[in-house]
């Protein structure tokens, strides 16, 4: 492995290098690169980062393209990555630029948005192919992060790869600046998480909940690639980096110790709680967020406790990474509700009329979850759907989930039609909030399950879930034929009410984009990109893609046009069984039984189309990108 | 009749308590959890013991540990040279779990 890695490394800038220590060693520029970052996502142009903002809305302030207008939308080009597997995440787009991601083997595209035809550059990590054979959901990848430089260093573009690697790539050529080992896949730990800059940070997690991997998100300095801290979900207080004044608004969650104590002996150290889905960031509270996952193994049998914390929404302090809170929302998960889901920013007031500081979270286990972000409080929780059945409700004064006894799992027990299934009701589908609306739209699954726990001894690297599982679509699905899996709503956090919602065939399970044209867009399973009126859900245009949608749709801007982008590649958990050619319905830790349908509508594939009024784009001027002798050399 | 209708209740009421966990229950903030009744407390020496190797369990902060070191010495490497290398073998004094001199 060192010596395929060292040949990536032989394209390794010294120029690039030597600067970026320069800088690392003098002292940080007075510039912080999360100022820039927000001043580059006003331009609406721009989409600099997986949510477009800090806020995570996936909003865009243009209307060029709106709900009069948006059936008009044809394909301006197209780009194919050269991967199959799942594409998860969004490209981002910086000025004249385009960065493209993919699923293992990682590779990254540079495309000019004058001329996308031309790769401006390409990086193609060599990685220990044993990666794939320890990813839990097919070999995904949630997408890239931008650094913008300062006055001495380039811009930076970050990938994770599969094998456990974070690297800083140079934003203009596409060469290695550094590459260091964050996760080691021969404990079964890997990386599918979008990176994340914050000043000049740059954030990674971890995966691997499926293999017993104790979760943990760092800090490395986006110049030198050190390591600035590291914060784990469970354990002693100090390696979870809990602040003095932890959870102090909210004492009822929870504070100290609770790391180990709500743990059978070191059952912790193998617990889970890795985070491999998306952060969001104030700069004014400097407090960035995020989810941790499901605790290890599934059985819950096997480790009794609250496992904290597993399962929570965390603040932390993005400067030295302590947690102000956490409040965890399935103790003791019985049902793999990992709660890693976005977490979108918004002000709005609350029900008393005050404005505050929110988050909403839909979280895997069937609830919404609004925070008061800046110190925690709980403001709603609200079921996504009605038929989620192993809550009864959530107690806003206690935080506490009232579990349904008949829908909780245990060894020796068959548990039955529990809503919502493993994989939630939400996955890591990145939504959108729509500020003029103040509504949230949300790509839901709607799955149930069967559930029966088994033992299993924990051996580092291999598998330590511990569970048989059989998926089915909910009770507003068609069971009998096996569709009706997905919905997608509207959802107001300070009413608690669903402004509409909508039946889909498969699960939405990418997320969804919306603009200030009224538009709500997203892609499906089956292969399409769809448009839909924010105010009503009428769908007003779609069309279909060369493979299934798992990713999330983006907008941008070019010589003054309006661009709606989104990646194809059908795969990801919903897509194993067709992916690895599997059948037994219980395989893909039951997403084959659930999704056996979906071969008779898509395949697989991997690219990026993108649309326009028209389609008019830069090749409605036929000249452009043609060949000139002389001009190519 | 008498003795299967005592039987549905006998079985009923072992069941019953097997559905009593709902959560609210807390022996102090943030610690919520009951053994499910009929289930250990501890599992420990119980049948659902899953008798871990702790050979095992220390494997990931092992090498957590081993990795860091590695990038801490690519760090300082860097930082000493503007060259960054990967392979910490070819790194000039690189000794495995060695600490890198200081700057």
């Amino acid at each position: 492995m060192r010596n395929i890695l060292r040949k990536s490394m032989m394209n390794v800038s010294p120029l690039a290098l030597a600067s970026a220590v320069m800088v690392g060693t003098v002292g940080a520029s007075p510039v912080l690169a999360n100022d820039q970052l927000v001043e580059l996502a006003k331009d609406p142009a721009n989409w600099v980062m997986t949510g477009r903002d800090y806020n995570a809305q996936n909003y865009s302030e243009m209307d060029e393209i709106n709900k009069e207008n948006v059936k008009e939308l044809r394909p301006a080009w197209s780009f194919s990555t050269g991967v199959l597997n799942g594409h998860e995440g969004t490209p981002l787009v910086v000025g004249d630029k385009m960065f493209v991601h993919t699923p293992f083997p990682n590779i990254v595209y540079a495309l000019d948005l004058k001329d996308p035809g031309t790769i401006l550059w390409q990086n193609k990590p060599q990685q220990n192919p044993t990666a794939r054979t320890v990813a839990c959901c097919d070999v995904v990848n949630r997408g890239l992060a931008y650094w913008p430089g300062d006055d001495e260093n380039g811009p930076l573009i970050f990938r994770t790869q599969l094998d456990g690697h974070i690297a800083a790539l140079d934003a203009e050529t596409g060469e290695t600046v550094w590459m260091m080992e964050n996760s080691d896949i021969k404990v079964g730990s890997t990386l599918t998480i979008a990176p994340y800059v914050i000043k000049d940070m740059v954030l990674v997690g971890s995966s691997g909940a499926e293999l017993g991997v104790r979760g943990y998100v760092t800090a490395y300095d986006v110049k030198t690639g050190e390591k600035r801290w590291r914060a784990f979900a469970t354990g002693p207080d100090e390696e979870l980096k809990l602040a003095e004044d932890f959870n102090e608004p909210n004492p009822h969650y929870g504070q100290f110790n609770l790391g180990t104590e709500t743990w059978e002996g070191d059952a912790w150290k193998i617990g889970g709680g890795t985070n491999w889905g998306w952060y969001a960031y104030d700069p004014e509270e400097d407090l960035f967020y995020y989810g941790s996952g499901n605790p290890a193994p599934w059985n819950e049998t096997m480790r009794p406790g609250d496992n904290k914390w597993t399962m929570a929404i965390w603040g932390r302090e993005a400067e030295t990474g302590e947690a102000k809170f956490a409040y965890q929302k399935t103790p003791h998960d019985e049902w793999d509700y990992a709660g890693v889901n976005v977490m979108m920013l918004s002000e709005q007031e609350d029900k008393e009329g005050n404005m505050r500081k929110l988050l909403t979270h839909p979280d895997r286990n069937g609830i919404v979850y609004t925070l008061d972000r800046t110190n925690g409080d709980l403001i709603s929780a609200d079921k996504m759907d009605d038929t989620v059945n192993w809550v009864k409700e959530v107690q806003l004064d206690t935080g506490l989930p009232v579990r349904d006894p008949e829908f909780g799992t245990r060894m020796d027990h068959q548990a039955r039609d529990i809503c919502p299934s493993a994989m939630g009701y939400h996955n890591q589908g990145h939504d959108s909030y729509d500020p003029e609306r103040k509504l949230f739209m949300l790509g839901i699954n709607h799955i149930c399950m069967d559930w029966e726990p088994f033992m299993l001894p924990y051996r580092a690297g291999q598998f330590f879930v511990g569970a048989t599982l059989n998926m089915y679509p909910g009770p507003k699905g068609d069971r009998e034929n096996g569709l009706g899996l997905g919905q997608i709503k509207a959802y107001n956090a300070i009413t608690g009410e669903m402004a509409w919602e909508k039946m889909e065939r498969f699960s939405v399970w990418g997320g969804t984009m919306s603009t200030a044209g009224g538009v709500t867009f997203y892609g499906t399973l089956d292969g399409f990109i769809k448009a839909r009126d924010s105010d009503t859900g009428d769908l007003l245009w779609k069309f279909k893609l060369p493979s299934g949608v798992i990713g999330h749709p983006m907008t941008y801007q070019h010589d003054g046009r309006q661009y709606v982008a989104i990646m194809y590649g059908v795969g990801g958990w919903p897509g194993v069984g067709l992916v690895f050619d599997l059948n037994d319905p219980t395989a893909g830790l039951g997403s084959v039984g659930a999704f056996r349908r979906m071969k008779e509508f898509t395949q697989m594939g991997g690219g990026l189309m993108v649309f326009s009024l028209d389609g008019e784009g830069p090749y409605s001027d036929p000249n452009v990108g043609e060949y000139v002798s002389g001009e190519d050399a | 009749m008498k003795p299967f209708l005592l039987g549905v209740i006998a079985s009923l009421s072992l069941a019953l308590p097997a559905f009593a966990y709902d959560g609210t229950n807390c022996k102090a903030p943030g610690n919520c959890w009951e053994p499910k009744p009929d289930y250990p407390e501890k599992v420990e020496g119980s049948e659902y013991d899953p008798q871990h190797d702790p050979a095992e369990i220390s494997k990931q902060g092992e090498s957590l540990a081993v990795m860091d070191n590695r990038n801490e010495w690519r760090v300082w490497h860097m930082k000493e040279t503007g060259e960054f290398e990967y392979d910490v073998t070819k790194i000039p004094g690189y000794e495995e779990g060695g600490t890198p001199p200081s700057e």
